[in-house]
């Protein structure tokens, strides 16, 4: 009986009737649990001495798709804490409104400066409200919600195997395709 | 003035009968904005009160706040009369069905025919909302919903002349009395009175444009149908009206097929009346989220193919059956 | 009307067809229409009298996938001629493509075929290994079959709630199947989620191989929940493919004519539900492909319902396909290069053109990359040119709407599964 096959929409609303229900309530209820890789927002990190761990290099600011991040660089200086020479960031500015999340600001950063965090920036009412300035994003490191990625931690993920040691100095090297460095240079 | 005096007696019933529909109409869109949502794994409202209860309230808060517009090549007479007509007309509706013995603003001799009559009178507003907008959408879902509803007024007419033959009266407190003791026409005669039911309550959806025959609003095809270019309120009296159909479609359906105030053994009242007419709505929701819609042209095909043969076998079967038995 | 059964390995195909070929492809007879009504006739010629009714369909539109604009000249609500207009969802994703480098690209072609973003990178990247002649891990390789296969099932789960939703409209039963689609998409997303760290444009795949390893735990997380999609797909048969509604409104709606397809160079799902027999992931296997056995499900009735039952069989095809990868993930490296680590880490130092093509969830998407010779500019392709099915489908519809009802026309449109992120670029 093909029709009564017809009547199988109203089980099967009916079954969905008892299930439960799997949305969230509204934010202020309750927090999505994100994954530990989850990257929504940004925040500047100081490292281990205690200072500003961005240098300035404007790597991040090279590789930036879509060219929101603006680094000025504050030049080398000798470090109050440690009195080696590293270079300083004057200012950074972060335009999330036209960030693609790509994450490889954060895979470029030779200081794990910058970081991800799993939670998301608060909308506002006008754009300006998105744009992260410097102290923004160093108030964001203060919100402990940075992703388990750090430019070191992405690198090592991706490190490519390591090329065959070689047995003997054989006088004929062979070429090896694309296993070779490509990156690295500029 | 005493309450025996029939004018003060239809007023008062009359306000009674018809702010309660309001209400329940109203009440019932929560519930089925609830009943949807847990149908499609979501919680429905949740906000708006306790349970989301004061979401009607919001909702009609909401569309009388909104800016009213009117498009400048709009028939302004036509567009603005029409939101109010299409309330009007079903709200009328309401005067001749009995809620319980007695409980009728005016008892008319043909009140299943006064019922029909004006649900089909509700095609007029329809239209003219439709013409009036001077909108592409529109004018095609003013098509399609004259040419439904006349084209359903058919099968809805001769199943509906399955309970007058068989309580042989117009008046529907008759017929509803001739069902008391359990002798619901939806199980007796048995197999043909539910047919006869099943048709109407099909007829009835077409009627008030309801899924899986909603043809006229198809808002995947014709962006609204003839809502298109109304906001507000007038939106909301439109959404209002086919609520309001579909509660006396629940209504019509609960006394001329399931006995209308008649419950088990002596317990007759408007309790029974109010638990049927709702049982049967509730089964409106039910449908509305489980089916999709058909297209015109079969709409058409299964209304004159199938629905108008089966209504006039039954009147034919019921005439037989009220000679024979 | 039988129950048609469709299970992996074990698709339907009418005994009875008669079968000839086209161009080399076996295709069905009966399929074959000897003569299309032209779709550019001229309306003037028609409508002396003015009686016709020219609808713009869109781009604001609920049923047209976004922002396609579909002029419909209209005979009472009998489509006489259509044409459809692209370029509203137009971003010059490929004029982007030469300013930027090898490695910043990939984030960006994410937004092509903005249901599928796993499958765009993995075209545009193996475009760019085929270019610079770069090797892919087998790991890598596998992550990136894995992830194409789920995504396959999001992407169709989408399109089975979006075409509820052109034949149900959203406050209806099309809004209850959306909405059980999307329930279920959720959690394939959040598998995307544990991998990558992005729900929907991941920027995982990266020239080479991929940027984001398996997760502790992922491999089971993965295979439990494509059980339950296996489950589910059991329930929409039931809400949609067993519902006399949604026959009425599928079959013999919409027949594509093979020839005119291949003609047209459809290609997907759209093609193999007129009954030709085409997949690049068993013809060309890239990925993984070549270790695992694909079923191509086909089907010869060319019609809005072919093409659901295609898509349905699709799905249940990549879910066995996933849990079987997902199984024996090898170990090893996720990447051939050095990690990226500036803008100019991929070069190709040659002028040289390459084309390759993944059959994504609509179809055939191919990238034909030109490298750069220039010292300066090597870092960065001097032409990508995206073939995106999608763009293709729609040019169908010029000879599938004419002679059909309205609403018709948004069912045949959606069961092509245009996204018109990929249609304009």
């Amino acid at each position: 009986m093909s029709w009564l096959a017809s009547f199988d929409n109203l089980a099967v609303n009916m079954l969905n009737l008892f299930r439960p229900t799997n949305t969230e309530k509204l934010p202020w209820i309750e927090k999505r649990e994100h994954s530990s890789r989850y990257r929504a927002s940004f925040a500047l990190v100081h490292n281990e001495h205690g200072e500003e761990a961005c240098i300035g290099c404007k790597m991040c600011e090279k590789i930036c798709p879509s060219e929101i991040i603006t680094v000025v660089p504050g030049g080398r200086k000798e470090s109050p804490v440690t009195g080696k020479k590293r270079g300083y960031c004057d200012d950074f500015i972060l335009d999330l409104n036209a960030c693609i999340i790509c994450e490889l600001c954060v895979q470029v950063c030779p200081e794990d400066a910058i970081l991800m965090l799993n939670v998301q920036e608060a909308p506002g009412y006008n754009r300006e409200d998105l744009v992260l300035t410097m102290d923004k994003l160093y108030e964001n490191e203060k919100l402990d919600a940075t992703t388990w990625g750090t430019g070191t931690k992405l690198v090592d993920m991706q490190k490519p195997a390591p090329p065959p040691p070689k047995p003997e100095p054989e006088p004929v090297a062979a070429p090896s395709p694309a296993q070779e460095t490509d990156g690295g240079t500029t | 003035m005493s309450f025996e005096n029939p004018w003060v007696h239809g007023l008062v019933l009359g306000l009674i009968i018809a702010n309660v529909s309001l209400g329940v109409t109203g009440y019932s869109i929560w519930f089925e904005r609830k009943f949807a949502g847990r149908m499609q794994s979501r919680p429905g409202p949740t906000v708006v009160g306790p349970w989301g209860l004061l979401q009607p309230i919001a909702d009609v808060l909401k569309l009388m706040q909104k800016e009213d517009i009117i498009p400048a090549s709009a028939d302004k007479g036509l567009y603005n009369l029409a939101p109010p007509l299409t309330v009007f007309f079903v709200l009328s509706t309401l005067a001749v069905i009995p809620v319980a013995p007695g409980w009728i603003v005016a008892d008319l001799h043909i009140g299943i025919l006064f019922a029909l009559a004006l649900g089909s009178l509700g095609v007029f507003p329809v239209w003219m909302a439709g013409w009036a907008s001077n909108n592409k959408y529109a004018l095609l879902g003013g098509m399609r919903s004259a040419a439904q509803s006349i084209s359903y007024e058919i099968p809805l007419l001769l199943s509906a002349t399955v309970p007058i033959i068989l309580a042989d009266s117009f008046r529907i407190s008759d017929i509803v009395e001739a069902q008391l003791g359990g002798h619901w026409f939806a199980f007796w005669p048995p197999g043909p009175g539910m047919a006869a039911f099943v048709l109407f309550f099909l007829c009835s959806l077409a009627e008030s444009n309801r899924i899986p025959f909603d043809i006229p609003e198809a808002e995947s095809e014709l962006v609204s149908g003839v809502s298109t270019e109304y906001s507000g309120m007038k939106f909301g009296l439109f959404q209002l009206a086919e609520y309001l159909h579909t509660f006396i479609i629940s209504l019509t359906a609960a006394a001329l097929f399931f006995g209308g105030w008649d419950g088990p053994g002596d317990n007759d009242g408007f309790v029974w009346m109010a638990i049927k007419t709702l049982t049967i709505f509730v089964g409106i929701f039910w449908i509305r989220w489980s089916y999709m819609r058909y297209r015109s042209d079969q709409l058409m095909a299964i209304c004159w193919k199938f629905f108008l043969p089966l209504g006039l076998a039954l009147v034919m079967f019921s005439a037989l059956w009220v000679h024979w038995a | 009307m039988n129950k048609i059964e469709s299970t992996p390995g074990n698709f339907i195909l009418n005994e009875d067809v008669q079968w000839t070929t086209v161009g080399g492809v076996k295709v069905p007879v009966e399929l074959i229409t000897p003569a299309w009504p032209d779709p550019f006739l001229d309306v003037e010629d028609y409508d002396p009298d003015g009686d016709l009714m020219v609808l713009n369909m869109g781009p604001q539109h609920p049923s047209t996938h976004g922002v396609l604009r579909v002029k419909l000249v209209l005979d009472g609500e009998v489509c006489i001629k259509c044409v459809p207009y692209l370029g509203y969802l137009h971003r010059g994703v490929e004029k982007l493509c030469e300013k930027l480098s090898y490695v910043q690209i990939t984030p960006i072609v994410d937004k092509n075929d903005y249901v599928s973003p796993m499958t765009n990178e993995l075209a545009i990247n193996m475009a760019f290994e085929a270019l610079i002649g770069a090797e892919v891990p087998r790991r890598a390789r596998y992550i990136r079959t894995i992830c194409a296969e789920i995504q396959r099932v999001g992407s169709h789960l989408l399109w089975l709630g979006t075409f509820g939703l052109d034949m149900g409209g959203a406050i209806g039963g099309g809004g209850s199947i959306f909405m059980h689609t999307f329930r279920e998409r959720e959690l394939l997303l959040d598998l995307f989620e544990d991998l990558t760290g992005c729900r929907f444009h991941y920027n995982t795949h990266t020239v080479g191989g991929n940027r984001h390893d398996i997760p502790a735990g992922w491999a089971d997380k993965a295979t439990q929940v494509l059980r339950v999609i296996g489950t589910r797909l059991v329930e929409y048969e039931d809400f949609v493919r067993d519902n006399h509604v949604f026959r009425a409104r599928t079959v013999g709606v919409g027949i594509i004519d093979p020839q005119l397809a291949i003609e047209l160079g459809i290609s997907g799902p759209v093609l193999r539900a007129s009954g030709v027999d085409v997949d690049l992931r068993r013809d060309q296997p890239y990925a993984a492909y070549d270790e695992i056995d694909v079923a191509v499900p086909t089907e010869t009735g060319g019609d809005c319902f072919a093409r659901y039952l295609v898509r349905v069989a699709e799905m249940r095809e990549s879910i066995r396909i996933a849990t079987e990868l997902l199984t024996g993930v090898p170990e090893g490296p996720i990447c051939s290069l050095k990690p990226v680590k500036l803008p100019g880490a991929v070069k190709a130092k040659h002028g040289r053109g390459v084309y390759t093509a993944i059959e994504s969830p609509r179809g055939e998407l191919g990238t034909f990359v030109v490298g750069n010779p220039e010292r300066r500019q090597s870092a960065i392709p001097y032409r990508c040119k995206i073939r995106s099915p999608s763009m293709h489908a729609l040019q169908l519809l010029p000879y599938l709407c004419p002679g059909n009802n309205i609403s018709d026309i948004i069912v045949t449109l959606g069961s092509l599964d245009p996204i018109m992120g990929e249609v304009d670029r």
